[in-house]
């Protein structure tokens, strides 16, 4: 399955990037992809950081279904 | 059933100016049943941090995201409030220090619902829209990523 993974705020400067296509066989849940993402990227392992797919908030334990738009969100700063 | 409000805009290029804010006060003297309006401003202080005082905020956003959020704050904040109206602007991109960067405008025609209101709605924003703020310090071009609290 692909996701479509985008980085925001200081998670953009970690990891090099603003987004990127992610090719995945089987299905993960977002405890899974939080997994991959920090091993990936090691440097994402001290930071703050929500995860949202299809712009909604997830919990860990929460399916993501193929094709899902995902972002890593850093602490909120609007206002 | 409440009716739905349909999404607006919200996010604005750099500062909100004060003539903007004046313009959105003088476009409501034709809704006669409103009698209060409560009006809230965020602006950027010039905090001192190591390295040097914040000189300004660069704002970037999710939009998509925070579009929908700011979707989900209006429709709470009528189905809760008795309100007439209600607007929210928020900046992206650098918003110098002492000048706006959130605006939230809510009219009803009593003064508690609108007091009551403005806080809700502010606060939902801080907790929840995905936006990003990186602090401007000093001269040198050093910055920090600002978090609320």
């Amino acid at each position: 399955m692909g996701l479509h993974v985008q980085y925001y705020g200081m998670l953009a400067e970690v990891t090099g990037q603003a987004e990127e296509n992610w090719l995945e066989d089987g299905r993960l849940t977002v405890g899974d992809f939080r997994r991959l993402v920090t091993d990936k990227y090691p440097e994402l392992l001290g930071k703050k950081f929500k995860i949202a797919v299809n712009r909604r908030i997830s919990e860990d334990s929460s399916p993501i279904d193929p094709q899902s738009e995902i972002a890593l969100l850093p602490p909120f700063a609007g206002g | 059933m409440e009716k739905e409000h349909k999404p607006r805009k919200v996010f604005v290029e750099g500062p909100i100016s004060p003539d903007f804010i004046a313009k959105s006060i003088a476009s409501h003297q034709s809704k006669t049943n409103i009698g209060a309006h409560a009006i809230f401003l965020g602006q950027i202080r010039a905090d001192e941090k190591e390295g040097g005082v914040v000189s300004g905020i660069e704002y970037t956003a999710y939009e998509e995201m925070a579009n929908d959020v700011f979707h989900e704050i209006r429709e709470a904040a009528f189905a809760r409030f008795e309100l007439t109206c209600l607007h929210i602007y928020h900046s992206l991109g650098l918003v110098p220090t002492g000048e706006i960067s959130l605006f939230v405008f809510v009219s009803s025609p009593h003064r508690r619902a609108a007091f009551e209101a403005s806080e809700f709605i502010v606060e939902e924003i801080k907790n929840n829209a995905p936006i990003f703020g990186k602090e401007l310090v000093g001269e040198g071009g050093d910055f920090r990523w600002k978090e609320n609290r």
